[in-house]
């Protein structure tokens, strides 16, 4: 995770909104306490962030062909852009 | 605009908020027009206009097919789903009602094909019905000191796609639309009719899961 990218507030969102509570709600606040003061949670929420970082940036390009193969099984070849 | 800016304003930021404000201007005009036109494209395709289904195609073709190779990791199999996708559009583009994006209605189409495949070919994945598949007794996860590769590292292609191979398709499809596609959780549920809570259920199994799965063979 890039730490510029994802502030605290964010993955506190994150968190809350899985847990379906609400930013100021107790339960709320006490993760935020525990986050605040452990390094392991820290670390580990950015590496989770990492992760959906990697499968947004890992796509494929349409192979060679591949749209001509597809204008044509739609029987669209003959249209032009 | 004038009711911007106050009268010692420095005429260089007056310029500044003046450009903000017109690119501002220009772009929701040009999101608007995009979906004109979209919506025009729609009206002329199902009106049997060959031109305007062409373009539609044309516009959705990569996006389908990254979708498609996302969720399938196999390039034949994602061209196969992108000319499946399109020819179930093109079928039933008359009962599309416009009360969602198109591109909403595509991802459905993609997620339902994918899915019908994997029940064909009964593949077994990893059970992730409760959270001990994916919970862990220490997170000393500190990915901060690992020697990453770039993704253009082929091995940390393999791991990613070794990873999410694993991950059952019903939760596949929930990481990439909600996580990696970026639709809402609202808009996710609707494609793969699932509870609001039900998404985040599986969201949060899924992501914990993957990061567990390459945190593991980084390590190795």
């Amino acid at each position: 995770m890039n730490q510029e990218k994802v502030n605290c507030k964010s993955v506190m969102h994150h968190i809350c909104e899985s847990l379906g509570e609400d930013l100021q709600s107790e339960k709320c606040i006490s993760i935020k306490e525990h986050l605040d003061n452990c390094p392991d949670c820290k670390s580990y929420f950015r590496s989770v962030e990492k992760t959906i970082d990697f499968y947004k940036k890992y796509n494929a390009d349409m192979p060679e062909g591949a749209h001509v193969r597809l204008m044509s099984v739609l029987k669209l070849e003959s249209i032009r852009k | 605009m004038q009711n911007f800016f106050c009268t010692d304003m420095p005429p260089n930021l007056k310029l500044i908020i003046s450009n903000k404000n017109f690119i501002k201007f220009v772009e929701t005009n040009n999101k608007l027009l995009h979906q004109m036109d979209e919506e025009k494209m729609i009206e002329l395709a199902k009106a049997g206009n060959r031109k305007a289904l062409s373009d539609l195609v044309r516009n959705y073709e990569k996006t389908v097919y990254n979708f498609a190779f996302k969720i399938c990791r196999n390039q034949d199999k994602a061209e196969n789903t992108m000319q499946e996708t399109f020819l179930s559009m093109i079928k039933s583009l008359h009962q599309f009602d416009g009360n969602s994006k198109l591109s909403t209605w595509l991802y459905r189409i993609v997620a339902n094909h994918c899915l019908m495949g994997y029940r064909k070919r009964k593949h077994k994945f990893v059970e992730l019905d409760n959270d001990d598949a994916v919970v862990e007794d220490k997170y000393i996860a500190d990915w901060d000191t690992l020697p990453f590769k770039s993704l253009e590292n082929a091995e940390l292609k393999k791991i990613l796609d070794e990873a999410i191979k694993k991950l059952s398709p019903d939760y596949r499809i929930v990481f990439m639309l909600r996580d990696v596609e970026g639709l809402s959780t609202e808009e996710t549920g609707k494609i793969t009719e699932l509870s609001v809570p039900a998404v985040k259920s599986r969201l949060h199994r899924a992501r914990a899961f993957l990061r567990k799965e390459i945190d593991g063979a980084l390590r190795k």
